[in-house]
């Protein structure tokens, strides 16, 4: 039963995902580019060289992370759609705290950057979220502003009072000691050590919502909230826990960003890169295992179109049209199947009772 | 110093920018009140408005008037509608990531074929709408600054506001619009679809989400096109949706409030950096998010001690 | 011909794996009052539901006014004279009566503005000709119940209805207003000439206000008689397929020491208004206390205090000697509480989980299920969900499919094996059996019982008067909050019904 699902679930992804390219071709073309030559260079921007690879897998690191940070808000019923802002300010705090340790052991310095982008994430993410169980106002819509007062904020604090010295460098932070930075892992490439930390923090998520008993809690508390309360779940808590938890990974990967591959911060930390793990998300349907598969595929798609645009001209945006038909394609997929269905079973019904009439006449 | 701020703040030129910066979030409000009342949540809005912004600069760039830049919003304002709508409506999807990837597909679509057309992120210069003045108005002082010599399209809004109240409050159609979202199965049982009217809301939507996206780029900017311009315009509207109760005239108060504060804000980039004068409009809206909510809870709480007979 | 004003001919109605309507034939007269019976899913509501048009039959072919029904839309049965009241009034809430009155059929000023002087008006008209009063420029949401429905029955006047169809109307209505009710089914039945069907599973209600009565069982009309002819005896065998017959349920025991216990107790309803009125109450172990109430009365809010539910305004409640008042749930049940919900789809299950994950629920902590206290021990957890499946009877594909996917009855049951597992003393139980088939009903019952004789304290309430008087050793009568009689040992119905309804028991007489 539940392996048939499956199937189906990859059956109408793979159907989207090769729709969504289609799309994609017809609006090259009618944009005047040659489609196949857009694909071919998309196929060889993600895998030409090492130094893509490297981008891909730190992409995918992005991805797979933020992705999840949205999964565990919509386990629990709160979708957190601020985590851009949520992403930022923990790059900013936390390029910041390595900038007033400067001098101090690594081994001080990064965990504190670590905690302190964690907190500020968390914190930033409370907001909505204490607003939401408290005084029941909409989050979607209390996250969106949000993001859009943490990036004006960032911007404020890297232009004003953590400004770089250097004169030229406009809205940008100081840069961080070259001893904190993560080691690179690939000459050239975004990717560094930070990916390991990014495996372990995926996996901790995905073993708490997949195995424990506190996993458990956040899937009532999601699926039927008033449930879960009358069984005894302190649903407010879970809630509340699970988006400081979303708000403190996002914080993480803003950190991740700035010590492993910008080594200070500046705008370019994220362009919302959260927006694009959310749709992963989505797509995903808020599975946490297919979120880190599908994190790939896009991550891929994303190298992909970078490289495209500068091998062939092609403004990589492309990317996001492709992203975004795949899920509209599996959400028609889905209604175009719903009501397919409920035809079928109407008609078997009728069958089944002219069988009986005839049957009963014979 | 603080004496010249104050003065600067209430200006009419304070007032003239409430009213040009109300304006875009006024009429996606009036769109969204449409879908609200349908019992839509629409939160895609915001690319709504962004497409309108492309299209209209599209049509102005390619005929050469800003009359078939609307022209081509108003057609694209009904795909994109019906195109929501079929997602909404008919196959029932969530609300929540139709509107969301509504809102990023806009914004790809429209970098990807600025940068495809015009060759950059964005591009200005191209024909735009009239600002329209009505002579003898600038007699009058300080109204007459406020109010005189703005584009077209707040005249147009006034008109909308109107239009669009008369529409919902006193037509057939506006109570069966309302029903459709309060109370559908009403309307079903009196033989209308109610599907119907959450058709016509989101096309009425997208039509006027369109028109803020075209005063945006061609009436505001005075044709002038950049990367995701909407800049959670469409956000605010809805806060503006949830503020008003869907009401299009206390919709457009809403507006004026925002727009109030945005303009206010940038009256205050001479003393305060922008970036953080550039929070104000949102800080608002979520502080009008909140007020909404415990207004709504305050006023249950009066309605109980006035109400005399038990309800089930 | 002329004097039939609805024909069925072999109606059938298919839903998705249930047969509703199973090849249905039945004429109704014009002018006379046709009540129809049957338990919970017996087909009554979806029979009329495709005279209204709302449901195409599968099979079969409807007339109305010798006119045949043939598209089946609820536009067209408006326009060949159906009408109908649905049990969930289609009323839009922020709309005035007039304005739900005319809705779909707007008196309109220059073609395009909707004309409210007008609506008045004809509101008004049509009040006065039918003598049922209502103030046209009220919104629907401020009106009482009874009014409401009031509303409902005029919107169906003004549209033109002579066929009438009223689904359980009584349901939430007072005994006056019940009352009203019929009075007003008589005046139009006799003065217009109209046709009233009238759907129930009251079966007193039927002997009062019908002609004749038509009984369904299982999607079948099993009968047709005139109402002068039956009695509730024959009628409920008829609806149940066999003498109604329980079998005496064995009582053991004495009570014990008080295990609920509730003083001055108020409460307020999701409105805001006082539901429940400084109310006290106690249950002992061994016993089981009944709530008789009509709908509407304090008791749901009342067992939601009890259960941490719901934040009490003032008063005490405490539980197995601790107090309980303004614990959440979770710390409520720790103390020895279980409760099975009055709606369970809502409150009592998650529809999107499991059958094992509903199961669990609530000892999913304990150590059994759970390796170094955190990690799920899955096949333990497998192995307890089926056995509880088993013990109780659940009938359905299995424990790992969605709970959402079973028949009402079995979800009831998942519900009730939860809860009853816990073996805890204290058990709050609402709408145990509510659209559940009657052999299950029996096994609920019987479940309840065991409990008691146990020496758990019951604390039960039910819509359904039967089931209060059958598995109660006790019961308290609730009108607006308040308690209007207590009653021990030999129960007299007619006593009871008066308390349900606002009178005062002598107090002395009843101790």
């Amino acid at each position: 039963m539940k392996k048939k699902r499956d199937w189906g679930y990859l059956g109408s992804l793979c159907i989207s995902v090769l729709l969504a390219f289609v799309i994609g071709a017809v609006i090259l073309a009618v944009a005047g580019f040659s489609p196949v030559k857009a694909y071919a260079a998309m196929a060889s921007g993600a895998f030409s060289s090492a130094r893509h690879i490297g981008d891909f897998l730190e992409y995918a690191m992005v991805l797979c992370l933020t992705g999840l940070a949205c999964v565990l808000g919509s386990r629990v019923g709160i979708f957190n759609v601020g985590g851009e802002g949520q992403l930022l300010l923990g790059a900013v705090v936390g390029c910041q705290v390595g900038v007033w340790l400067n001098g101090q052991s690594p081994w001080l310095a990064i965990p504190a950057a670590a905690l302190a982008a964690m907190a500020v994430g968390a914190f930033y993410a409370l907001i909505p979220g204490w607003l939401k169980v408290k005084v029941k106002v909409n989050e979607v819509i209390t996250t969106i502003m949000l993001n859009t007062i943490a990036a004006s904020l960032c911007q404020y604090l890297a232009k004003g009072p953590w400004k770089n010295p250097n004169k030229n460098m406009v809205a940008a932070t100081a840069q961080l000691d070259p001893r904190y930075w993560f080691k690179t892992l690939i000459p050239g490439s975004n990717l560094s050590t930070a990916i390991i930390a990014a495996a372990v923090v995926t996996f901790l998520t995905w073993y708490v919502m997949q195995k424990t008993s506190t996993g458990y809690e956040m899937k009532l508390t999601g699926q039927n909230p008033r449930f879960a309360f009358f069984s005894g779940i302190k649903t407010d808590r879970i809630v509340l826990a699970c988006m400081c938890i979303s708000g403190a990974m996002c914080g993480l990967v803003g950190m991740f960003r700035v010590y492993g591959a910008e080594h200070l911060y500046r705008s370019s930390v994220s362009n919302q890169y959260y927006f694009e793990g959310l749709t992963v998300a989505m797509i995903a349907r808020y599975d946490p295992v297919t979120v880190i598969g599908l994190s790939f595929l896009f991550a891929i798609l994303k190298i992909g179109a970078q490289g495209m645009e500068l091998s062939a001209g092609v403004p990589n945006q492309i990317y996001l049209i492709i992203q975004t038909v795949v899920i509209f394609c599996m959400a028609a997929e889905s209604g175009v199947f719903a009501s397919l269905r409920a035809g079928a079973q109407r008609k078997k019904a009728r069958a089944d009772i002219r069988r009986k009439e005839e049957e009963s006449h014979v | 110093m603080f004496e010249g701020v104050l003065r600067s703040v209430f200006s009419a030129g304070t007032f003239n920018q409430m009213l040009r910066s109300a304006t875009p979030v006024a009429l996606a409000a009036l769109g969204g009140a449409m879908t609200e009342h349908a019992g839509i949540m629409n939160i895609g809005m915001d690319g709504m408005i962004l497409m309108g912004a492309f299209f209209g600069v599209l049509g102005s760039y390619f005929f050469g008037s800003a009359a078939a830049g609307v022209a081509l919003v108003l057609a694209m304002g009904v795909l994109v509608g019906l195109f929501f709508a079929l997602f909404v409506v008919k196959f029932k999807s969530d609300e929540f990531i139709i509107g969301t990837a509504l809102n990023t597909f806009a914004l790809g679509l429209t970098s990807f074929l600025s940068r495809s057309i015009f060759g950059a992120a964005g591009t200005k210069g191209n024909p735009a709408l009239p600002t329209v003045h009505i002579p003898g108005l600038d007699a009058v002082p300080f109204l007459g600054r406020v109010l005189n010599d703005n584009s077209l399209f707040v005249y147009v809004t006034w008109a909308l506001v109107l239009i669009m109240w008369l529409f919902v409050y006193r037509t057939p159609y506006g109570f069966w619009l309302r029903a459709s979202g309060e109370k559908p199965e009403t309307l079903r049982t009196a033989g209308i679809a109610p599907e119907r009217m959450k058709w016509l809301a989101s096309v009425l939507c997208g039509l006027l989400c369109g028109l803020a996206g075209a005063h945006l780029s061609l009436g505001q900017l005075q044709g002038t096109f950049a990367e995701d311009m909407a800049n959670s315009r469409g956000y605010i509207a809805f806060a503006c949706v949830i503020f008003s109760r869907a009401n299009p005239a206390a919709a457009y108060g809403a507006a004026l409030m925002f727009g109030f504060f945005d303009a206010i804000g940038l009256r205050l980039q001479d003393y305060i950096s922008s970036d953080l004068t550039n929070t104000i409009p949102y800080v608002i809206t979520i502080v009008m998010m909140v007020y909404v909510v415990v207004r709504s809870q305050r006023k249950k709480r009066r309605a109980g001690k006035r109400l005399p007979a038990r309800q089930t | 011909m002329d004097d039939i004003a609805v024909r069925f001919e072999h109606v059938s109605m298919a839903f998705p794996g249930v047969l509703a309507n199973d090849d249905v034939s039945l004429d109704i007269r014009r002018g006379e009052v046709f009540a129809l019976v049957g338990e919970n899913g017996a087909g009554k509501s979806t029979l009329m539901n495709v005279l209204y048009g709302i449901h195409a039959p599968t099979d079969g072919r409807v007339f109305i006014n010798g006119r045949e029904l043939t598209d089946h839309s609820p536009k067209a049965a408006i326009g060949l004279g159906v009408g109908m009241v649905h049990q969930h009034f289609m009323l839009v809430p922020s709309f005035t009566v007039a304005q739900n009155i005319v809705l779909s059929r707007e008196p309109r000023r220059g073609r395009v503005f909707f004309d409210n002087a007008a609506a008045r008006r004809k509101t008004l008209a049509l009040a006065e000709e039918y003598g049922l009063e209502v103030d046209p420029d009220a919104a629907v949401e401020e009106l009482s119940v009874g009014l409401q429905q009031r509303v409902e029955i005029l919107k169906t006047l003004y549209r033109g209805a002579e066929i009438l169809i009223l689904d359980e109307p009584t349901a939430v209505l007072t005994p006056q207003e019940t009352e009203e009710l019929f009075a007003v089914i008589r005046r139009v039945v006799r003065e217009k000439r109209m046709t009233v069907v009238i759907i129930t599973h009251k079966l007193y209600e039927v002997l009062a206000i019908s002609d004749r009565v038509g009984v369904m069982r299982k999607g079948a009309l099993v009968g047709v008689r005139d109402t002068a002819q039956v009695d509730e005896q024959t009628l409920a065998s008829m609806m149940v397929g066999r003498p109604m017959l329980y079998d005496k349920l064995e009582k053991t025991g004495t009570p014990g020491e008080v295990m609920i216990e509730v003083k001055d107790l108020t409460v307020r309803d999701n409105r805001g208004l006082v539901a429940v009125d400084k109310l006290s109450l106690s249950v002992r172990a061994g016993e089981v206390l009944g709530i008789a109430a009509v709908e509407g009365n304090g008791q749901s809010e009342l067992l939601e205090a009890v259960t941490g539910m719901r934040k009490a305004e003032s008063g005490a409640v405490t539980i197995c000697g601790h107090d309980a008042t303004g614990l959440d749930p979770g710390a409520i049940r720790a103390l020895g509480l279980a409760h099975v919900p009055e709606d369970r789809l809502s409150t009592g299950v998650s529809r999107d989980a499991t059958v094992t994950d509903n199961l669990l629920t609530g000892r999913h902590r304990e150590k059994r299920f759970n390796r170094f206290g955190f990690h799920q021990r899955t096949s333990t957890i497998e192995r307890y969900a089926r056995e509880i499946y088993e013990k109780f009877d659940i009938r359905g594909s299995g424990t790992d499919v969605p709970v959402g996917d079973l028949s009402g009855g079995n979800m009831q049951k998942v519900v009730i094996a939860r809860e009853f597992s816990f073996d805890s003393p204290v058990l709050v139980v609402a709408q145990p059996t509510r659209g559940v088939d009657v052999g299950a009903i029996e096994f609920i019952h019987r479940q309840i019982i065991d409990r008691r004789n146990q020496g758990c304290a019951i604390l039960l309430c039910s819509a359904d008067l039967d089931e209060v008087f059958r598995l109660s050793d006790r019961i308290v009568t609730l009108y607006e909050g308040k308690i209007t009689g207590e009653f021990t040992g030999e129960f007299s119905k007619d006593e009871i019904g008066l308390c349900m309804t606002g009178g005062q028991r002598d107090k002395e007489a009843a101790s």
